[in-house]
């Protein structure tokens, strides 16, 4: 059921909000048992009054919501609930939505396929095949968007791709905004130049009419854009005559993913909109390094805060403040979140700093000039989601750290120039679904809304 | 060992008087712990900074009236360690660029001390140590204190000895001031100290609190230095505190492995440009300075240069001799002021502000010595009175007696009766010793318990002995 | 540029983490791994290109002067253990 349809079913009295909402809490239930798609699930959740008609709305657990466990998928921060909601999370409520639970993660957000997850987490498994990973960091919200039988959106986060990634291997619809088109304010930092709030949806209508809702101006944010865009119009526009912009070094990936997405963009063709190759030489051949150097310094300093004051985690007080920090931090970070605090602290350190966190930064802004210079002729930037299909967890135990980030080689580039990108599903393979990711210029949402619902419909 | 080879460096910290802290609309004023306090200034997971707007401009007002190069745009950076003080384990300052740069203040010997950056950060929560900071158990910390808007002025390194230390503070506080960005009743200044003897290792001495300590502290550490220097010992290169109940500096930690903090852009923050129109706007409300004052007195109240000098050298004498100056004769006022009250604080080693004199006990005191109510002497006790506290001034004046005997027939009285008592010095009086008269006065004097006016005595016994 | 044992200890120490040996023993071939690989961005020539430490170019966003809403000091000690008399615990500083 679309939420609209849901909507208007609450308004003719075919739905109870509060039946509907218990059914959604015992069916989240029974899928946690079986898919750990949940950190939290609030029980009796509070039904607010608004347009969305108490819409089940699940919340990924970096973004804070008011005195409910918000963990960010981490030991360091289990039993932290905040005192406030997310501004996103705020507008939803505000809007009517129904905070359903916290949804699960890679530790901070550091990884691509959710099996980073905080010591005593458990890892959430594909909706499809649960040998295989859900892709992450924000595997429990696709998981789930996917697994649910009610209408629902999931707010999450992306960094690096952790939209879109997931959501491409789960099969659902991702979208992921402009930078500063959704405040960040209540959302644990993971890198605070490159996190956006973004949506999850089962379709692009829903995801469309859930971003309306999550974005806007706000003054708490120093990085919030000013916007008041209804995005819902541009659902059904035509797209005749639209340019795509093919990304070369893109189609170099598993044949089944290629296959999928070349059949899509003759699919677009068909609508009337023209492609050509084009080529990102710079994105593809640094985006990975560039992303991860900016990243993981940015998140040194954001996760410098846990060391077992104030919230989270605590220790018995004992020894001087070096070694009680040390000890709290040792006993509640996983291994991947030591590992990208040293990368991190290395980076910015005396004497390696150029080389490494500024020369990064360089470098982003001629991968962000790259993107820029071809939206002066292209609409849309188009290429797969992820290379490969959802692996096997075995798989993934045989992956080196590097290899892991690796993988995010298509969704680096958009993420490091803050651009609007959205994965939907254009194929599978041994039951697996593909993804296919839009890209489109600041604030170009529109654009990305006009293919991609034109897509969907054909 | 000449004098002139001691180096000092002065970081100071000026807790800036805007009413809301420098990220976060939490009060910068609050007394119960933790009562001003939000998840920003907490440093609660997902909360973000949002610059305050006056304090840059506070800062850029600093910057105009030191007569720094203002900088065309700034940004904010992240300077990471760890302490219990720290709410995010990172403080967020200004590292690679900073609001201005090459300013300087001048000390009444006529050396310049050059001031190479003024820039703006957050201070961190306030540390409570129960049982002092060696025995407890554990810190308290009250977070009221952070966030607050510091701003943090570097020197050169070229005062050369606690005194100009003290008096660079000194003439710093009195900029603060006049510009009105810092409240001397709530604001702190807390002063890093880098001291070393030329060819040796630099000491930083950390957080003191009053030009007062840093004159004690860097007097303490210059000898400590010079001590070890003679015996042929290392003066190592630490970090160290002021330890007000021993008089000593005592080491905080080695500074072998300096801490690296890995300074960033702060991503949450953005680049600010210090437009043309803004700082001239901020230019237009700079205060009339010290200079300008003087010129203005003289005119306006036609009172003596080196009074208005001297007055207009402390923005808080400057308000006090102005609105004494509408009720009272300027030049009186200007003269009492200068060379009365500014003595009795100078010889205690007292600021105004510690004192609690208002402009209204001294219209009062002046009043009565103006009207010849009380004699000159008498006023000066009272001044000296004032200075340790503040008391009506008429009220003590009356219970004590301390009216001036100038009724002449009482006056005359007294004369008569003194010249009874001391027939030999009246008669050397008449003789042609004119000093045997002042011991007449003396005696009158004493008569009258000081409440006569010597100048009158003298008169009235001239006319008298005849 | 030497990845070592040493190297590692000492950025962990600045991070305040203590590792074990096992943890640097795995560490230490993934993080040489991994530093090789992102220090091929030496190679792309940045000269007068300016650092982007913001996707997107935001500038002069500040606040006016005012009050706002405080915590209680209750709700600000709300989420520690370590508390005493309106005051947070923290560990020791000598």
């Amino acid at each position: 059921m679309k939420i609209s349809e849901f909507i208007l079913e609450v308004k003719s009295g075919n739905i109870d909000k509060e039946d509907y909402i218990n059914k959604v809490i015992d069916e989240a239930k029974k899928i946690n048992k079986e898919y750990n798609y949940f950190n939290t699930i609030i029980e009796k959740p509070v039904i607010n009054k608004g347009k969305l008609n108490g819409l089940p709305v699940s919340v990924k657990d970096c973004i804070c919501v008011k005195d409910i466990e918000s963990t960010a998928g981490s030991k360091i921060l289990k039993g932290y609930a905040p005192l406030f909601n997310a501004t996103a999370v705020q507008n939803s409520i505000d809007n009517g939505a129904v905070i359903i639970g916290k949804t699960s993660q890679d530790e901070f957000g550091f990884g691509g396929f959710n099996i980073n997850v905080g010591i005593d987490f458990k890892i959430p498994l594909n909706p499809f095949d649960t040998e295989r990973v859900t892709g992450g960091s924000s595997g429990g919200a696709a998981g789930y968007t996917q697994k649910t039988k009610f209408a629902h959106f999931a707010i999450a986060e992306s960094t690096g791709g952790s939209i879109v990634n997931p959501a491409s291997f789960c099969g659902v619809v991702g979208l992921c905004p402009t930078y500063g088109l959704v405040s960040r304010y209540g959302l644990i930092d993971y890198a605070n130049s490159l996190d956006k709030i973004g949506i999850m949806a089962k379709n692009v209508e829903d995801a469309v009419t859930a971003l309306n809702i999550i974005k806007g101006y706000d003054k708490k944010d120093s990085t919030s854009i000013k916007d008041t865009i209804d995005l819902t119009k541009f659902l059904n526009k035509d797209v005749k005559g639209l340019k795509i912009g093919v990304i070369k070094e893109s189609l170099k990936v598993d044949k089944p993913v290629n296959k999928a997405v070349w059949n899509a963009i003759k699919d677009l063709e068909k609508l009337g909109i023209k492609y050509k190759e084009i080529s990102l030489p710079l994105t593809y051949k640094y985006g990975i390094a560039c992303y991860y150097l900016l990243a993981m310094t940015e998140a040194s300093t954001n996760l410098a805060k846990y060391c077992g004051m104030r919230y989270g985690l605590h220790e018995e007080l004992k020894g001087n403040f070096n070694e009680y920090f040390s000890q709290v931090r040792s006993l509640g970070f996983g291994k991947e979140v030591k590992r990208r605090i040293i990368l991190g602290t290395f980076a910015r350190m005396a004497g390696f700093r150029d080389a490494y966190y500024l020369k990064a930064a360089k470098v982003r802004t001629l991968i962000t000039q790259e993107y820029r210079g071809l939206f002066k002729k292209f609409d849309i930037l188009l290429s797969p989601t992820m290379p490969v299909i959802a692996p096997k967890f075995l798989d993934t135990l045989k992956l080196t750290p590097l290899q892991n980030y690796m993988m995010d080689i298509l969704t680096v580039g958009p993420n490091l120039a803050g651009l609007p990108h959205m994965t939907i599903p254009c194929g599978q393979e041994k039951g697996m679904p593909i993804g296919l990711m839009l890209i489109a210029d600041h604030l170009k949402e529109s654009k990305l809304i006009q293919v991609a619902g034109a897509y969907e419909r054909k | 060992m000449k004098e002139n080879e001691t180096m000092i460096g002065l970081e100071c910290h000026v807790q800036l008087a805007t009413k809301s802290k420098l990220f976060c609309n939490c009060p910068t004023d609050a007394t119960e712990p933790n009562t001003a306090t939000c998840p920003v200034c907490l440093g609660h997971p997902g909360s973000k900074p949002v610059l305050n707007k006056k304090a840059l401009d506070f800062a850029i007002k600093l910057c105009l009236a030191l007569g720094c190069k203002i900088l065309p745009s700034i940004f904010f950076s992240r300077k990471t360690y760890f302490y219990p003080d720290m709410s995010k384990n990172y403080q967020i300052t200004q590292y690679e660029i900073p609001i201005g740069v090459n300013g300087s203040i001048t000390l009444d010997s006529g050396k310049k001390v050059n001031i190479t950056r003024v820039h703006l950060e957050e201070d961190p929560a306030r540390l409570v140590h129960e049982a002092g900071i060696y025995i407890s158990e554990y810190t308290l910390v009250d977070y009221n204190r952070s966030g607050i808007p510091l701003c943090e002025i570097v020197t050169a390194p070229e005062l050369s000895s606690p005194e100009e230390a003290r008096e660079f503070l000194k003439k710093l506080i009195t900029l603060l001031n006049y510009l009105k960005i810092f409240d001397i009743d709530k604001c702190i200044i807390r002063t890093d100290c880098n001291t070393s003897i030329k060819g040796y290792e630099r000491v930083e001495i950390k957080n003191i609190n009053s030009f007062k300590d840093v004159e004690k502290a860097l007097g303490y550490e210059i000898e400590r230095q010079k001590e070890l220097i003679k015996n042929k010992l290392k003066v190592e290169r630490e970090t160290r505190a002021w330890d007000e109940a021993t008089g000593t500096t005592i080491t905080l930690r080695k500074k072998e492995t300096e801490e690296d903090y890995g300074y960033l852009y702060d991503p949450d923050l953005t680049k600010i440009e210090l437009s043309k129109e803004w700082v001239e706007k901020i230019k237009k409300e700079l205060p009339e300075f010290a200079h300008e004052k003087v010129e203005r007195f003289v005119r306006q109240y036609k009172i003596d240069k080196e009074d208005a000098k001297i007055i207009a050298a402390d923005p808080l004498i400057v308000e006090l001799f102005e609105k004494v100056a509408n009720k009272i004769a300027p030049e009186l006022a200007a003269h009492w002021i200068r060379r009365e009250l500014l003595r009795v604080l100078n010889y205690n080693k007292k600021e105004i502000y510690e004192t609690k004199i208002t402009a209204q006990h001294l219209i009062e005191l002046l009043f009565l010595i103006e009207n010849k109510t009380i004699t000159e002497r008498t006023g000066q006790k009272i001044i000296e009175k004032l200075v340790e506290g503040p008391f009506d001034v008429k009220a003590y004046i009356e219970n004590e007696g301390l009216v001036a005997v100038s009724n002449i027939n009482e006056l005359t009285k007294y004369c008569k009766d003194a010249m009874g008592e001391n027939k030999k010095a009246v008669q050397d009086y008449k003789s042609g010793n004119e000093k045997a008269l002042m011991f007449v006065v003396g005696a009158v004097m004493k008569k009258t318990k000081g409440k006569a006016t010597p100048k009158e005595v003298n008169q009235i016994l001239r006319k008298l002995i005849k | 540029m030497k990845i070592d044992n040493e190297l590692i200890l000492n950025v962990a120490k600045n991070a305040r983490l203590n590792l074990t040996e096992d943890e640097i023993s795995e560490f230490l071939p993934q993080l040489k791994e991994i530093l090789e690989s992102f220090s091929k961005i030496d190679k792309v020539n940045t000269k007068g290109i300016d650092p982007s430490f913001q996707p997107i170019e935001i500038k002069n966003v500040y606040r006016d002067d005012e009050i706002g809403k405080c915590l209680s000091q209750e709700e600000a000690l709300k989420n520690t253990q370590h508390k005493k008399e309106g005051y947070f615990k923290g560990p020791k500083v000598i």
